[in-house]
């Protein structure tokens, strides 16, 4: 599974990558939704950690940015305070999931891996579906 | 350019990863945009009824499988959090304890989002067959939102202080719970309190919003939940974090409010400028939390120049390492408490203490405790000194019934500039009662009428001034503990013994009524009004019971459950987690049950239903707009209207709360999930045929993680190459004792037999090449489903079994046979017997059974389908010695003697060998 984290803080940033890095976790940062869109024109990942409110490009058009590109990748919301809007329009907009910052680094965890599931039976749904096109 | 990635991918990954300069990638981009098209009507497809026509290959299933059982874990896991976050909302909703606006627009954001999710998740199961949700779900959103957002009256003031005249309950979002309480009951009931004025939350946000120093202490406390090194990282970040606070200048205008009001106080004091207590007064935003409120300081004796440091030493106090390790443990990310602080009149108390408007021991004994000392009452609340205890019964009227004149060596008092002195207490003093019996009947007067007030029991601070006067200090909800030894209780309240003590509070109350036990449904069709239920388990169906019970017994049951869930919302008492209620308690007998304490009382206890009746329509909360805005919500969230789904009305479109659509949904996705076995056909090709030293055959398909060892080339696999753990237990059922052939058949059984088989070509069991007549398992680690055909009936058994016992489940289907109808029949109901014995839920249609099972711990599962197993094998042909009543008890007695004893072995023994099942085929 390889992640990528995509937040404007660096401190926030930064600790978090360390943090997963050491549970050995495929995890690259990235630091506005511009630099993360550059980055997987680049590269692959599977799940993206996206937070909210950045300067620039904020979450909201960075995962709508994502899902039009790379409709596989699963996302998930970080947000700094509960808000019932953003979290339901980044689900309609096909986020996997949103979490509340700062969040548990185990419940984070978990919910990257169960995107990394759904994403990978997706996944395997369309390869199967590109073999019978061609 | 060349990409390095590139390079040793598959060529469909190429498509995939999108590698902008690869040629390749670039080609089957535009494969990808059409597979993506292709993608919906291929997963309408997969989801739909005629997808049995259509065998798949093993590959699609297992995908089909995996998609499926993966969206019905997360619908799963969403429901578990949602009731969780419905049982905080009501239990905010029964107003005792304090909450503010946030606590009510997060709660409502996780709910309405937790349902959203379910909601999606269903869709992905069932694609299209539930519509009717998104519009309910929809226009829910529009009314929640609209409640939730607006802000409150109270939010618009943009105050940094409130004078405590102008506070009461309405202004606990601005002023925190301990402030506006305090306010309020002295406006209301005319009790004297100190002079003086809280600092708001909106003076807390401003200065925290200053120069960014929220923004730096949640960096902080981030990089400390990633560093994660230990117990004494707390400590480090706490200091971290105080220093932070109190070294972050004021910003000039909150200075200046705080100053001003102290001024004021000043005026009203004669000019002297006064020493002031100031005091923490957080908004609680977590329930569980409120048991911290003791955490926050207060300052006494403060002077002039020291007020504003205190003033930040208090906001720092949110911060200790205590606090961190609760919300940093638990991950509670938006629960930034904000720290209102009152700065009132230091009372230079002749004596003070604490006292209990009950006893905290057991909120039946009504006696105010009451603990004083010389001085201060500082040495009371820290415990430090010995003190007196006053206790003031309060029937038939209000008299000391027990006193203890402590020995009180020490005492606290004022400084003589600030701050407080501990001082040695040499003469006679020490020895006498710090409070005159008038001053005990006064306090314990002034402790009812706070209590009734608030319509709960108080824990109250209190000091004596130098007039004599009684000066409240603080109040606030009393935290019961309860205690298990109930002899004292008995003496102390004048109740009966208890005939039952146990359990924990579902829904709080108390009731009196006939027992009435309810196992299954049989019994709750007969339920007479104003009886007490009493069963094993807290299922949902038994909330179509709560008009007519006036209380519910259940051995077992979470106190998030739909059935808590019912009960709080009807209002009945619910004692969750009462083991041996069954079997004790007997159908008729009369009993009162005090679910607030846990004790069941034999015959009706007048008293005690007289106690419960205290506290009606008076509580903390109630009247606050906040409270008014979380009753508006929580009536579009909570309620179940939707309680049995084979009702008519258990439809999609009928649903009116969240809670109708998590149950709504729980009960649909299971119903997808476990009808994955009928809607998919075996794909002959891809199973492989048990190896299990038995003749019979059996055939395996692993879906997913079903098997230790992949195998490739090989067409058989051994049982001990299986780790499903649903499939070993039916396993261990099936295997367990040697099938005694068929049982001896009359002549009109034989005939009966002979006859319907010529009629009916599905039951000749000749065509060998045909699945039909192979029995199949299709497994994962913690899912099985079996199809059977033994002899002439039909079963389907699916199970799901894993460590989360909330998402454990049991299905059973029982079909067929050969003999007559009525013959099948009586074998369907002898079945469904058994299984109503074992706990199972049945129902029996035509000649066909359904049973079911869920949400029991995984060993309790393991058992269940053991029994399933072992009647798969040991019913065939059953149906023909139907008639004959003689061998029909013959054999239940020795199915069940056989269950029993399948059921006393140790847990399932996966390596054994020797198994037994016979090779008798009709």
């Amino acid at each position: 599974m390889k992640i990528l984290l995509v937040d404007d803080e660096s401190d926030f940033r930064e600790t978090l990558l360390k943090r997963m890095k050491r549970r050995n976790i495929d995890v690259e940062g990235a630091d506005s939704g511009e630099a993360a869109l550059e980055w997987l024109k680049q590269n692959h990942a599977d799940v993206v950690i996206l937070d909210v409110s950045m300067p620039g490009m904020n979450g909201i058009e960075t995962l709508q940015a994502i899902k039009r590109h790379y409709p596989v990748i699963e996302v998930i919301m970080l947000t700094g305070h509960a808000s019932m809007e953003v979290a339901i329009e980044g689900m309609e907009l096909g986020a996997f999931d949103y979490l509340l910052k700062p969040m548990d680094m185990d419940e984070l965890l978990y919910k990257a891996e169960d995107a990394f599931k759904i994403k990978t039976i997706h996944e395997t749904k369309i390869q199967r579906m590109a073999k019978t096109v061609a | 350019m060349p990409n390095r990635d590139c390079a040793d991918v598959t060529p469909v990954r190429h498509s995939l990863c999108l590698v902008r300069p690869c040629r390749q990638a670039k080609r089957e981009r535009r494969s990808v945009i059409m597979v993506l098209a292709l993608w919906k009507r291929f997963s309408d497809w997969l989801n739909s009824d005629d997808v049995a026509a259509n065998a798949m290959d093993a590959n699609t299933l297992r995908l089909e499988f995996q998609d499926r059982y993966h969206h019905f874990k997360l619908l799963l896991a969403s429901n578990n959090r949602a009731l969780e976050l419905m049982t905080e909302l009501e239990k905010a909703l029964e107003g005792h304890t304090p909450f503010s606006m946030k606590f009510v627009r997060s709660r409502t954001t996780r709910i309405y989002t937790r349902v959203y999710q379910m909601v999606t998740h269903l869709e992905h199961l069932a694609p299209g067959r539930y519509k009717a949700l998104a519009p309910t779900l929809e226009s829910l959103h529009k009314k929640l939102e609209s409640l939730i957002n607006p802000p409150l009256e109270t939010d618009l003031s943009e105050t940094f202080i409130i004078h405590f005249s102008a506070l009461d309950r309405r202004h606990s979002d601005q002023a925190g719970m301990k402030m506006a309480g305090l306010a309020d009951a002295a406006n209301h009931l005319n009790i004297r309190i100190p002079d003086g004025f809280v600092i708001t939350a909106h003076a807390c946000r401003f200065f925290l919003a200053h120069q960014d120093l929220k923004a730096e202490i949640h960096r902080r406390m981030q990089r400390a939940e990633e560093g994660g090194d230990g117990a004494h990282q707390f400590y480090t970040l706490s200091a971290d974090i105080r220093g932070l606070i109190e070294k972050a200048p004021l910003p000039a205008e909150l200075g200046a409010a705080i100053l001003g009001g102290y001024q004021a106080l000043t005026r009203r004091y004669g000019g002297t400028p006064p020493n002031v207590a100031v005091r923490s007064s957080a908004l609680n935003e977590d329930q569980e939390g409120i048991s911290f409120a003791g955490i926050y300081d207060s300052a006494l004796n403060v002077s002039e120049d020291q007020l504003i440091r205190t003033y930040k030493q208090i906001l720092a106090t949110a911060y200790s390492p205590s606090v961190l390790v609760y919300r940093l443990n638990r991950g509670l990310a938006d629960f930034d408490t904000e720290m209102c602080v009152g700065v009132m009149e230091m009372i230079d108390a002749v004596s003070g203490g604490v006292m209990y408007s009950v006893n905290p021991m057991e909120i039946r004994d009504t006696a105010v405790t009451i603990n004083s000392v010389w001085g201060l009452p500082k040495a009371v609340v820290d415990g430090t000194v010995e003190t007196d205890l006053f206790r003031v019964s309060r029937t038939p009227h209000l008299a000391i019934s027990h006193r203890v004149i402590g020995r009180k060596d020490q005492k606290y008092i004022c400084g003589p500039d600030e701050g407080v002195r501990r001082m040695d207490e040499t003469g006679s003093e020490r020895f006498s009662p710090s409070l005159t019996d008038d001053q005990v009947l006064a306090l314990a007067k002034m402790a009812i009428r706070i209590e009734d007030y608030f319509g709960a029991p108080q824990d109250i601070e209190w000091a004596i001034d130098k007039k004599g006067d009684i000066v409240l200090l603080q109040c606030r909800p009393l935290q019961i503990v309860p205690s298990r030894d109930t002899t004292s209780i008995e003496a102390n309240t004048g109740l009966p013994p208890a005939f039952y003590h146990g359990g924990t509070t579902a829904s709080p109350g108390v009731a009196a009524g006939p027992v009435r036990r309810v196992l299954k449904d049989a019994d709750a069709l007969r339920f007479p009004k104003g009886a007490i239920l009493v069963t094993d388990r807290a299922l949902a169906r038994w909330a179509a019971l709560l008009p007519p019970a006036v209380a519910i017994v259940s051995e077992k049951g979470s106190l998030t459950g739909h059935l808590a869930n019912v009960a709080r919302e009807f209002k009945t008492p619910a004692l969750f987690g009462a083991t041996g209620a069954v079997e004790k308690l007997t159908d008729g007998m009369m009993i009162t049950v005090d679910a607030d304490t846990g004790r069941i009382y034999e015959g009706v206890v007048d008293t005690l239903l007289e106690m419960d009746h205290r506290f009606e329509d008076h509580f903390l909360m109630k009247g606050t707009p906040v409270f008014s805005v979380l009753e508006r919500a929580a009536a579009l969230i909570t309620p179940l209207t939707l309680t049995h789904p084979d009702s008519p009305v258990f439809k999609a479109e009928n649903c009116k709360t969240l809670h109708d659509i998590t149950r709504f949904c729980h009960e649909k996705s299971v119903h997808e999930m476990f009808r994955f076995g009928k809607t998919h056909r075996f794909p002959e090709r891809s199973s492989k045929q048990l190896h299990a030293e038995i003749p019979m055959q059996w055939w395996v398909l692993n879906l997913d993680d079903g098997f230790r060892e992949d195998v490739v080339d090989d067409s058989f696999v051994d049982i001990s190459n299986i780790i499903s753990v649903p499939m070993l237990a039916l396993w261990r059922g099936i295997t367990a004792f040697p099938w005694e052939g068929p049982p001896p058949v009359d002549g009109k059984g034989f005939m009966s037999v002979m006859f319907q088989a010529t009629q009916n070509k599905a039951l000749v069991p000749t065509v060998k090449s045909s699945m039909a007549n192979r029995n199949y398992f299709m497994i994962s680690k913690n899912y099985c489903s079996l199809q059977s055909r033994l002899g002439f009936h039909f079963a389907i058994t699916e199970a799901l079994v894993s460590h989360r016992s909330t998402e454990n489940y049991i299905s059973f289907q029982f079909k067929g046979g050969a003999a007559d109808f009525d013959r099948r029949l009586k074998r369907v109901v002898f079945i469904k017997e058994i299984l109503e014995h074992y706990g199972f839920r049945t129902e029996v249609a035509t000649d066909s059974l359904r049973a079911r099972l869920e949400q029991h711990r995984a060993q309790t599962m393991i058992a269940k389908l053991k029994i399933l197993g072992f009647l798969t094998i040991h019913t065939r042909q059953l149906d023909m010695i139907m008639v004959n009543s003689k061998l029909v008890e013959h054999y239940r007695s020795q199915l069940m003697e056989r269950i029993e004893t399948l059921l006393a072995e140790p847990a399932v023994n996966t390596t054994e060998k020797k198994l037994h099942v016979d090779t008798y085929q009709p």
